[in-house]
């Protein structure tokens, strides 16, 4: 087998040789060909084309949940928007689906593409829109929103507006947040009856709270309690590590916050180190599960929660009250459990500090090399005007909701046409992230509707909870560059840190810690700092 | 392909004759051989012009022609990093290990395979064997959760249970290793005997029974007929796996890794996907892809060249 490859091998050698090189050259007249749109792109205001018909390509995250007779491209939503927005203005409308899963690695390939790239496109990924930006593929929108988009303008407001900016140019349309809420952290509240507790209502509290889970197991688990459920992922630590952060200055905020992906991460801040401690005691007491830094993805945490084995633990706010989601599974399995909204951690200055999302979602971008920019904008526009936002979040009035308190109340029951409806309403009304219906009050009770009437008192609460006492995102005059090399890798070094130090033995807490941090500041935390503290100067001098 | 030897003494003999009639006479030959030439062409070298996009600052919007040439200086800043180090360690460490364990779990199952008399159980037991080779590692990453795992997994069950303290098989780097070797060998090592069980059909039959009659025992007759008779087959195993000790397949060690045992689990083909397709930083991550082919090509020569030398078996 082995020895006849090589006769081949000869025989083949001259007509491989050519055909390498007739290969090699088809690829580079290939690839330079694809350069050469970008050379003639850059924006473009030419108006009288409206009068031509011409195509707008938007991208649309596909779930691959497309209903029997639709797809993610042909649905009652594209259609009412080619209806309405599309014959009007002479445009015909193509949607060019990315699965949702690998939207940053296929849009990389789309935008290196040169062909075929959709005239708007978006991803939730700060990074990518800044790499994008600063490798000059977008097309600066400031003017074009300036001159075609009042009411989306109105609509995004200054402060949403400021986190599509890149060195000063709008280079993106961010979304806008309809609710900017992120965690709430929950109690068994059936264990606590059983025990006689009050509900903690501080760290130390909620301390004593967990020994007595563990020592009394009182949901009759047979020593598979687990007082407090965590994993590796942010809505399970943050709240934790948040807590513990000490008051802090204007300049520590700007300088120690390190941004790793969307998310700001206190590694640096004073009070870290305590936070990590406390996760420390927290492990080697058995108050937490053994493998939590095995689970990334939740499903071990919401496997215990739904079995009865956790005691407490925070999430994302409404996360636990899903139609079959974790409360309603445990009610099933544990006759009686009560899961209750409690707002536990508190920090020095008696505040139940947690972060809050940014009020911006997704980016919404115009690729320089696209000929349709006026039209795109012309898009988010018409989006953002009158009743269109409304229609399009919504649907049709008596079959799809009716006004309950100025409230659209989604109709019980409703036909299988209707609920067809509305399925890609989330990544077709792209300049909106949840419903919007003009105020953030509103905005969160008709978010609460939405949810099992009998949880509708610990969905409430657990909303209020998640607009506690939030801590912004900070956000600085430019894209701090370091972020956007390093932020992946940090991402993966933060959560290793945690779970070394909480895993270690207490006596070897303080060398893990030191090692974990000189890895972390090795590895591009310093380079973040060193920026972000460049920046903060150049904000003061101004 | 048999009839190579045929072509050979043909084109000695009709170097008169015009290559055009020798063409004609043959060029359905040839025309076999055009798929897998394009096959290699376009799978495998024309990706190789990529390659110089170690040597730019790649910026997709510019594309691999009109991104500037920055020399060297990606490779410095990869070989600055120390995650390069720790990952390059790791591989080379995964994959000894893995060599040692790995290697001789499938020759030594051959053989067993081999030996057994009874037709239906070896059938059964091949069967069982090669399960483990088809299910995906994303779900066996589930298994070993569910097997393994401190709090709940199985075998930690039936430990504590008993009396005694669970052992972290997933989040303590060195029972992490054994972890990691042993399903390894559990996922791969049926379905290496194939090569193995193939190669032994090639054995005559009849020396099996003149070492019966000499007198050898059954170890015997292993050692010194059917492990002779494999030896080419192992040396080219070798060193197709010689020359992939620097590369690592990326599911495995993603897989099974985790964030407490990072120091082990990270290699060079997570350190990859993360630099490079999650960061965005293409000239890094094609770094050290020219840095893994490179010195793999040195390891596979080497061991050629060495084996060559010492049992005259290779595979160029």
């Amino acid at each position: 087998m082995i020895g006849n490859k090589r006769k081949n091998g000869i025989l083949g050698t001259k007509k491989s040789l050519l055909m390498l090189g007739l290969a090699c050259s088809l690829l580079f007249t290939a690839c330079s060909s694809n350069s050469e749109p970008n050379a003639s792109g850059g924006t473009n205001t030419d108006t009288g084309a409206s009068k031509e018909r011409v195509t707008l390509k938007v991208e649309v995250f596909d779930r691959g949940n497309s209903p029997v007779g639709s797809t993610i491209t042909d649905n009652y939503l594209t259609n009412y928007i080619q209806e309405n927005f599309g014959e009007p203005n002479n445009i015909d409308l193509e949607y060019v689906p990315v699965p949702r899963s690998e939207e940053v690695e296929k849009l990389n390939v789309l935008m290196a593409s040169g062909s075929n790239v959709p005239d708007i496109v978006f991803t939730y990924d700060p990074n990518t829109f800044n790499r994008y930006a600063k490798q000059g593929g977008l097309t600066d929108v400031g003017p074009l929103l300036d001159e075609h988009a009042p009411n989306l303008k109105a609509f995004l407001g200054d402060e949403v507006l400021g986190y599509g900016q890149y060195q000063g140019t709008q280079f993106a349309v961010p979304a806008k947040r309809s609710n900017v809420g992120k965690y709430a952290s929950f109690i068994r509240q059936d264990w606590l009856d059983k025990l006689n507790m009050p509900v903690p209502q501080t760290t130390e509290e909620l301390y004593e709270t967990l020994k007595a889970f563990k020592e009394k197991d009182p949901g009759a688990t047979g020593g598979q309690v687990i007082p407090m459920g965590m994993t590796i992922a942010s809505a399970q630590y943050e709240p934790l590590l948040w807590s513990f952060i000490k008051p802090l200055t204007d300049e520590q905020k700007y300088t120690l916050t390190q941004q790793l992906g969307s998310n700001d991460y206190p590694t640096l801040l004073p009070g870290f180190k305590d936070a990590l401690q406390f996760m420390n005691k927290l492990y080697n007491e058995g108050l937490i599960s053994k493998d939590f830094g095995l689970d990334k993805d939740k499903k071990k945490l919401g496997e215990d929660v739904a079995t009865g084995k956790v005691g407490f633990y925070s999430e994302d706010d409404i996360n636990p009250f899903y139609e079959n989601g974790s409360y309603d599974t445990l009610q099933k399995n544990v006759p009686g459990a009560l899961l209750h909204s409690v707002d536990v951690f508190t920090n020095e200055e008696g505040k139940h500090a947690k972060p809050m999302y940014a009020p911006n979602g997704l980016y919404i971008m115009i690729p320089k090399s696209s000929e349709r920019a006026v039209e795109a904008i012309k898009y988010l526009e018409w989006m953002a005007t009158g009743d269109n936002l409304f229609n399009l979040q919504n649907g049709i009035e008596g079959e799809n909701y009716t006004m309950v308190d100025d409230i659209p109340v989604v109709v019980e029951n409703p036909t299988e046409e209707a609920l067809n409806r509305l399925y890609n309403g989330g990544d077709m009304i792209i300049i909106s992230n949840g419903k919007q219906l003009g105020s953030m009050e509103l905005n969160l009770k008709a978010r609460a509707m939405q949810m099992p009437a009998k949880f509708k008192d610990q969905v409430e609460a657990a909303q209020v909870i998640a607009n506690t006492d939030v801590i912004p995102p900070v956000l600085m005059d430019r894209p701090i560059e370091a972020q956007t090399k390093y932020g992946t890798t940090l991402l993966d070094k933060f959560n290793e840190m945690i779970v070394k130090t909480t895993m270690a033995k207490p006596d070897q807490f303080e060398s893990v810690y030191e090692t974990m941090l000189k890895d972390y500041m090795a590895s591009g935390g310093q380079a973040i700092l060193d920026e972000r503290t460049a920046v903060y100067k150049e904000m003061q001098a101004k | 392909m048999a009839s190579s030897p045929h072509l050979n003494r043909l084109h000695k003999e009709e170097t008169a004759v015009s290559w055009n009639a020798y063409f004609r006479r043959y060029w359905q030959l040839y025309a076999l051989l055009v798929l897998p030439l394009i096959y290699f062409i376009i799978f495998k070298y024309g990706p190789m012009y990529g390659i110089i996009i170690a040597f730019k600052d790649f910026n997709f919007f510019q594309g691999i022609v009109g991104s500037e040439w920055i020399g060297f200086e990606a490779f410095k800043e990869v070989f600055g990093m120390r995650d390069f180090y720790l990952t390059l360690r790791n591989t080379l460490m995964l994959n000894f290990l893995d060599l040692l364990v790995s290697f001789p779990a499938p020759l030594i199952l051959a053989i067993m395979l081999y030996e057994m008399k009874v037709q239906w159980f070896k059938k059964l037991s091949q069967t069982v064997l090669y399960i483990p080779h088809f299910i995906s590692w994303v779900i066996i990453g589930g298994i070993v959760y569910q097997v393994f795992g401190t709090q709940s997994g199985m075998i930690n069950n039936v430990i504590t249970s008993i009396g005694f303290d669970a052992i972290p098989f997933l989040t303590d780097k060195n029972d992490w290793l054994a972890t990691y070797l042993l399903v390894g060998v559990w996922q791969s090592a049926g379905w290496g005997t194939i090569i193995y069980l193939a190669a032994l059909t090639g054995i005559n039959k009849e020396l099996f029974e003149a070492a019966g009659i000499d007198g050898a025992g059954r170890l015997k007759r292993i050692w010194h007929i059917t492990l002779p008779g494999l030896k080419s087959t192992i040396v080219v195993l070798l060193i197709i796996n010689l020359g992939h000790m620097i590369s690592i397949g990326f599911e495995r060690p993603y897989v099974i890794g985790n964030l407490a045992v990072r120091e082990y689990s990270d290699v060079l083909s997570t350190f990859v996907y993360r630099i490079g397709l999650q960061s965005g930083q293409y000239t890094l991550a094609t770094v050290v892809g020219l840095f893994q082919a490179v010195v793999g090509l040195v390891f596979v020569l080497g061991a050629n060249y060495t084996s060559k030398k010492l049992t005259d078996e290779g595979i160029m």
